[in-house]
């Protein structure tokens, strides 16, 4: 599903990230895991598109991503979905509009987007939230927000960067939770952490990245 | 398509409304620009038809030398009249010419009593017929009967021709001054509409990141900037039927003499949908021109 030769990323003299070679296969839940300004990140963000690698070859569900052109890639990002650190949530928008809104960009009808919404938001239990708006949540809603709207297309690949870094130990567990219930429905799943503790109470494949290198795998 | 139009007209409603401000300035730069275009455009619009009228009505004074005797002034007269290009031709005699003056300009009588009433010459005014009043046509005609016993020949054409060529010089200048106003009103609406775009750069930051194509996330900025071209070109057409009622039909009375017939027309039927058709376009080309600016740098 995922394939990694050779990356390199460099911001000028910096190296955030340097011959990577990786391959998450499909139906797989990866840990990406290190201390910060290990590269994690930058590995996520090259997945959905949003840096390209200095040098290597990227393969996202066999398309070749470091090639790919800038209107080709909503289709790559259609087919993903990205829980973002800081959530990225539209603040002017309910909560079903935000998570409505990777439907939105497919340009399916309204009725089937809100009806989509309210069955997903059901799964991460927040039922009842439609009509609220994300500053009117706690952290823990938003996040869960932004989990509904990274899965409410089914996508091949979840990815999630530091999705329980706002969250205290309970409100972790049920998104890991979550995360988990969306892996065993086929979808690939990549979790960029430095919760050690989660990553022992739900334990699954882990890659150690360290300065940019993948140390262990 | 329907459901894709609704959602792209919502947007676009929601835009619209939750930036108030902005719109105003992108609809009043639009319309200051519209204005001076529209006014301009008017200008050129009643000095042509000012142009068609003098060109309609060529008018050429033929001159007798003095001596030449009344017969032969009617045999010429006749001869003439049988040209193709000749639609009227009127005999004036030196007496007339005189009544005919003093009628104009009642100050000269006592002038013309002391000098004789026979001071002026005598005349063939002739008047052409359509097809031969270009410049071009005119001068051949006036080369043709030259020999026949004027001492000048008067048409007007010269100043007439100048006043064309003034009208060309202002047309020529028109275009160049209407691009760097179209041009300078796409840059103003790009930055008006820029701040719009960043005031939802996160909103529209999310959709690229969500999968959303460059024409699902401007096709709403493309249906405000048409709206709001619109609304600044009806604003300028109010503007300059304005300035055509409080400025333009007070000129009118000065301008009589050269309007003759005509009186100063506001802008036609044609000029006003092109007018709101260009305030769309450069209200579709500023919205655009700022969104793929965010698009490009945005992750």
């Amino acid at each position: 599903m995922i394939r990694l030769y050779h990356i390199n990323k460099s911001y000028g003299k910096h190296n955030a990230l340097t011959d990577v070679n990786l391959h998450v296969k499909k139906g797989d839940f990866v840990y990406v895991t290190g201390p910060s300004g290990a590269g994690k990140t930058t590995l996520l963000k090259m997945l959905y598109g949003a840096q390209s690698p200095t040098s290597g070859k990227l393969l996202v569900g066999g398309v070749d991503a470091s090639k790919l052109a800038a209107k080709q890639l909503p289709f790559l990002r259609r087919n993903m979905g990205v829980v973002f650190q800081d959530f990225k949530l539209i603040p002017t928008r309910t909560v079903a509009d935000n998570v409505g809104l990777a439907l939105e960009v497919l340009g399916m009808p309204r009725e089937d987007i809100m009806r989509r919404a309210r069955a997903v938001l059901n799964t991460v239990g927040l039922r009842g939230r439609e009509d609220a708006f994300p500053l009117d949540l706690s952290g823990g809603e938003q996040q869960r927000v932004a989990v509904a709207r990274a899965i409410v297309n089914d996508p091949a690949i979840l990815l999630a960067d530091e999705p329980t870094g706002n969250l205290d130990g309970a409100m972790a567990v049920e998104v890991m939770e979550i995360l988990l219930a969306v892996n065993l429905r086929g979808t690939t799943v990549m979790v960029a952490t430095h919760d050690t503790g989660l990553m022992n109470r739900f334990p699954n494949r882990k890659l150690r990245f360290e300065s940019g290198r993948l140390v262990s795998d | 398509m329907n459901q894709q139009f609704s959602n792209v007209l919502r947007r676009s409603i929601r835009s619209l409304w939750g930036n108030l401000s902005l719109n105003g300035m992108v609809v009043g730069v639009i319309a200051a620009a519209l204005l001076l275009a529209g006014a301009y455009l008017q200008v050129l619009i009643n000095l042509d038809r000012m142009m068609s009228e003098w060109d309609r009505d060529v008018h050429i004074s033929a001159y007798f030398y003095s001596d030449v005797n009344e017969d032969r002034r009617f045999a010429i007269k006749d001869d003439l009249a049988k040209l193709q290009e000749v639609e009227d031709i009127v005999y004036v005699s030196e007496v007339e010419a005189g009544n005919f003056l003093v009628d104009k300009v009642p100050d000269v009588k006592t002038i013309l009593e002391e000098f004789g009433s026979d001071v002026l010459p005598a005349s063939l005014e002739i008047s052409l017929r359509s097809a031969f009043t270009n410049p071009a046509d005119i001068k051949k005609f006036v080369e043709q009967i030259e020999g026949h016993d004027f001492e000048d020949i008067d048409y007007g054409q010269e100043w007439v021709q100048r006043f064309e060529s003034f009208v060309s010089l202002i047309k020529s200048l028109g275009v160049v001054v209407g691009l760097l106003i179209i041009m300078a009103a796409i840059f103003l609406v790009a930055n008006t509409m820029h701040l719009v775009v960043y005031a939802r750069r996160a909103e529209l930051e999310t959709m690229k990141l969500v999968g959303a194509t460059f024409g699902f996330v401007s096709a709403p900025f493309l249906l405000e900037g048409a709206i709001l071209g619109l609304i600044g070109a009806l604003i300028a057409t109010l503007g300059i039927w304005g300035v055509h009622h409080l400025l333009f039909l007070r000129l009118e009375d000065a301008l009589h003499l050269a309007l003759g017939n005509e009186s100063l027309v506001f802008l036609p039927p044609g000029a006003l949908i092109a007018l709101c058709l260009i305030g769309m376009l450069l209200g579709m080309c500023g919205c655009l021109t700022a969104v793929r600016r965010f698009w490009v740098a945005a992750p």
